[in-house]
C-alpha cells in the first residue's frame, strides 16, 4: 500500500512494522523484565535489568528450600512442658513453624492442567462426533442444531454464572469440594464444544466426499471410513482445536472464582494468582513470575498451532 | 426414505446427541432457568421466594445500573472503534510479503492468546504510579502531566485503560479476519482505478473500502457480541471499571448478595445480545 519502491516509503513502512510489534510486545517485555528484577530496580524504566534475579522463580519451582521459621521462646517454654500430648505439641510446632508466604506454583499448574487438559480431550471428542454428524450426514432437524451452536457459542458465561450455580447448588453439587470441581469441568466442556465444533464442522465440509465414498466402497462402515480417512486427513485441525480448547480452559477465571473460591487446593493458575495479587504476599517480581510461568505453557502451544494455521485461515477467529 | 438414508439419519442423531445434552443441559436450560430466577428473591445457598416483578422494578429504578450501562456504552464503543480500525491498519500494512512477516505475525498474534490473568499484571506495571513507564514517560520524559497519577485506581481513567487493552488484545482478530478479505481483492481493481485516475488514496475509497465493507461490518458486529459479555478483560485489569457483567458480578457474588437481581440482570442482557446475534445471523451468514 505505501510506496514501498522509495526509500522513504521504506523506512515509513519499516518504523510501522517496529511500532506495531513493540506495541503488541511490550507488556509482556515488562513482565519478563520485572521477574528478573531485585526490588531497588523496579523503579527503573529501562527494560534491561540491572543485575539479574531468579529468586522468584527459583521459589515458584520449589528449588530454594524453604525457609525455617524460629519457634518464639515462649511457645518453645510450652513445648518443653512434659505434661502436654505428644499430638498437641506437634499440632502446635506445626502451626508455629507453617510457611504461610508460600504460594505452591506446582500444585495451581497441575490443578489448571489437568481441568484445560482433562476438559480438551472431552470436547474434541464430542466436536468430531458432533461436527461430522452436522455437516456430513444429512438428517431432518440437522440445520436446527448447527444455528443452535453458533448461537449458544455466543452466549457469554457471565449470562450462565447465575443459573449455573443455582442449578449446581440445587442438585447439591456446590456445597462439596469434588462436586464443585466436577461441575467446573462440565462447564469448561460446554464452553468449548461449540467452538470445536464450529471449527471441525468448516474442516470437514472442506475434505473431498469422494475419500470417504472410496473407503467405503472398499468395504469400510461409515465408523472406519472416518476414524480411518477422514480423521487422519484432519490431524492437524484436530490439534489445532485441542490447542485452541486447552487454552480457554487454562485462561479461564470466572467459573473457577465462581466454583472454587473456597477452595484453596482446587484453585487453578488464573484464580491463584488473583488471589495472590490481591494478598499480602503479593510483590511484583512474584507476580511477574507466576505471570511468566501461566504464560509460558500458551506461547508454546501457540507457536506449535500457528505452524498449521498459515494462509490466513480464519475458522476459529469468530471467537473472542 | 430409504433404508440407506434412514440408517444415516439414524447415525448422525446418536452422533450429535451428546453435544445436544450438554449444550442442552448448560447452556439453553441455564438461559431459560435464568428468565425463571429472576421472578425470584434468590440466595446463595439456593432458597428462593416468589417476588413477581420486584427485581426488574428494583434494577431499573437503581441508578447504578444506569451508570453500568454507560460504562459499558463507552467500552463498546471505544473497543469497537479501535479495534476495528487497528485491525484495518494492521492488514493494510502487513498485506504484501515482506521479509520476516512471518515472525511479526507470531508477534502480534501473541496478545490474542496469551491468559488474560498474566497480561494484566503487566499492564498495571506498566500504568503504576510509583514504577510504572507511563507516568515516567508523560511526566518526568514529556511533561506533558504536572504529576504522577493512578490510572487505573480512578474509575474515569481506568475505563479507557481498559478499552486500550481490549484494543490491544483483539484487533490481532480482526485482523485476521479482514486481511482474509482484503488479499483477495484482485490487482486488476487497483489497475482499472488506477487508470481512472485515483491515486492511493483515491484507490483506497474507491476499492478497497467497499470491498471491505461486508467484512469490516462482520468485525464490528463480533466485537459487539464478545465485549457485551466481557468480563476478565475488564475485571482483572481494573474491578473499578463497573461494566455491566461487572455489575452483575459483584450482585451475584459479593458484598449483599441478590442473585435474583442478578439473574434480571442478566435477562435484559440476553435480550440485547440476541438482537446483536439475530442481525449477524440475518446479514452475515445470510439464513
Amino acid at each position: 500500500m505505501l510506496g514501498k519502491k522509495t526509500i522513504k516509503g521504506r523506512i515509513g513502512f519499516a518504523l510501522a512494522i517496529v511500532l506495531l510489534v513493540s506495541f503488541s510486545l511490550l507488556p509482556f517485555a515488562q513482565i519478563l523484565s520485572t521477574s528478573l528484577k531485585h526490588q531497588y530496580d523496579w523503579g527503573n524504566p529501562s527494560l534491561i535489568p540491572q543485575s539479574i534475579n531468579l529468586d522468584a522463580y527459583k521459589e515458584l519451582l520449589g528449588v530454594t528450600e524453604p525457609e525455617q521459621v524460629e519457634i518464639p521462646a515462649a511457645i518453645q517454654k510450652i513445648l518443653n512442658n512434659p505434661k502436654l500430648s505428644e499430638d498437641k505439641k506437634q499440632a502446635i510446632a506445626a502451626k508455629y513453624t507453617a510457611n504461610d508466604n508460600l504460594f505452591p506454583f506446582g500444585k495451581y499448574m497441575l490443578n489448571s492442567v489437568i481441568f484445560s487438559v482433562g476438559a480438551a480431550s472431552f470436547s474434541l471428542v464430542f466436536s468430531v462426533m458432533g461436527a461430522y454428524s452436522i455437516s456430513r450426514l444429512r438428517f431432518k432437524g440437522q440445520v436446527v442444531i448447527q444455528r443452535s451452536v453458533l448461537f449458544v457459542y455466543m452466549v457469554g458465561g457471565v449470562l450462565l454464572m447465575v443459573p449455573l450455580y443455582q442449578m449446581a447448588m440445587n442438585v447439591g453439587l456446590a456445597s462439596s469440594l469434588w462436586g464443585s470441581a466436577f461441575c467446573l469441568f462440565l462447564i469448561y466442556i460446554v464452553q468449548t464444544l461449540p467452538v470445536g465444533m464450529y471449527m471441525l464442522g468448516n474442516y470437514f465440509r472442506g475434505i473431498p466426499f469422494a475419500l470417504e465414498e472410496a473407503a467405503m466402497m472398499d468395504g469400510c462402515s461409515r465408523k472406519e471410513a472416518i476414524i480411518k480417512v477422514v480423521l487422519p486427513l484432519s490431524l492437524p485441525m484436530l490439534a489445532t482445536v485441542f490447542i485452541y480448547c486447552f487454552i480457554i480452559g487454562w485462561n479461564e477465571y470466572l467459573f473457577a472464582s465462581v466454583f472454587l473460591k473456597q477452595y484453596p487446593e482446587f484453585h487453578t493458575l488464573p484464580l491463584a494468582l488473583q488471589e495472590l495479587f490481591v494478598s499480602k504476599n503479593a510483590i511484583w517480581d512474584r507476580i511477574m513470575a507466576a505471570s511468566m510461568l501461566t504464560l509460558a505453557p500458551i506461547v508454546i502451544c501457540f507457536l506449535f498451532a500457528s505452524r498449521f494455521m498459515k494462509g490466513g485461515k480464519t475458522d476459529g477467529g469468530v471467537k473472542g | 426414505m430409504t433404508p440407506l438414508e434412514r440408517a444415516e439419519a439414524r447415525f448422525g442423531w446418536k452422533l450429535v446427541a451428546p453435544t445436544i445434552v450438554i449444550l442442552g443441559l448448560l447452556i439453553l436450560y441455564p438461559l431459560m432457568y435464568n428468565v425463571y430466577l429472576s421472578f425470584f428473591d434468590v440466595q446463595l445457598n439456593g432458597s428462593k421466594i416468589f417476588v413477581g416483578l420486584e427485581n426488574y422494578i428494583k434494577l431499573l429504578s437503581n441508578t447504578d445500573y444506569y451508570s453500568a450501562i454507560a460504562t459499558t456504552s463507552l467500552y463498546l464503543f471505544g473497543t469497537v472503534v479501535g479495534t476495528t480500525l487497528l485491525g484495518l491498519a494492521m492488514a493494510l500494512l502487513l498485506r504484501d510479503p515482506f521479509m520476516g512477516r512471518g515472525l511479526v505475525n507470531a508477534a502480534i498474534m501473541l496478545p490474542y492468546v496469551a491468559p488474560v490473568i498474566s497480561v494484566v499484571f503487566g499492564w498495571q506495571f506498566l500504568f503504576d504510579p510509583i514504577s510504572g513507564v507511563v507516568n515516567y514517560l508523560f511526566v518526568d520524559l514529556l511533561g506533558l502531566w504536572s504529576e504522577r497519577s493512578n490510572l487505573i485506581g480512578d474509575p474515569d481513567s481506568a475505563l479507557w485503560v481498559v478499552v486500550l487493552f481490549d484494543i490491544w488484545k483483539h484487533a490481532p482478530i480482526a485482523y485476521l479476519l479482514i486481511l482474509s478479505k482484503l488479499v483477495s481483492i484482485s490487482r486488476d481493481q487497483y489497475e482499472a482505478a488506477a487508470i481512472d485516475g485515483y491515486g492511493p488514496i483515491g484507490r483506497f475509497f474507491h476499492v478497497t473500502l467497499p470491498e471491505l465493507y461486508f467484512v469490516l461490518a462482520t468485525v464490528v458486529l463480533l466485537r459487539l457480541i464478545w465485549n457485551l459479555n466481557r468480563f476478565e478483560d475488564v475485571y482483572l485489569l481494573a474491578p473499578n471499571v463497573e461494566t455491566l457483567p461487572i455489575f452483575t458480578y459483584y450482585q451475584a457474588f459479593t458484598g449483599v448478595i441478590d442473585q435474583g437481581l442478578a439473574a434480571a440482570t442478566s435477562v435484559i442482557q440476553l435480550g440485547v445480545l440476541s438482537i446483536f446475534i439475530w442481525f449477524y445471523i440475518k446479514k452475515i451468514m445470510k439464513w
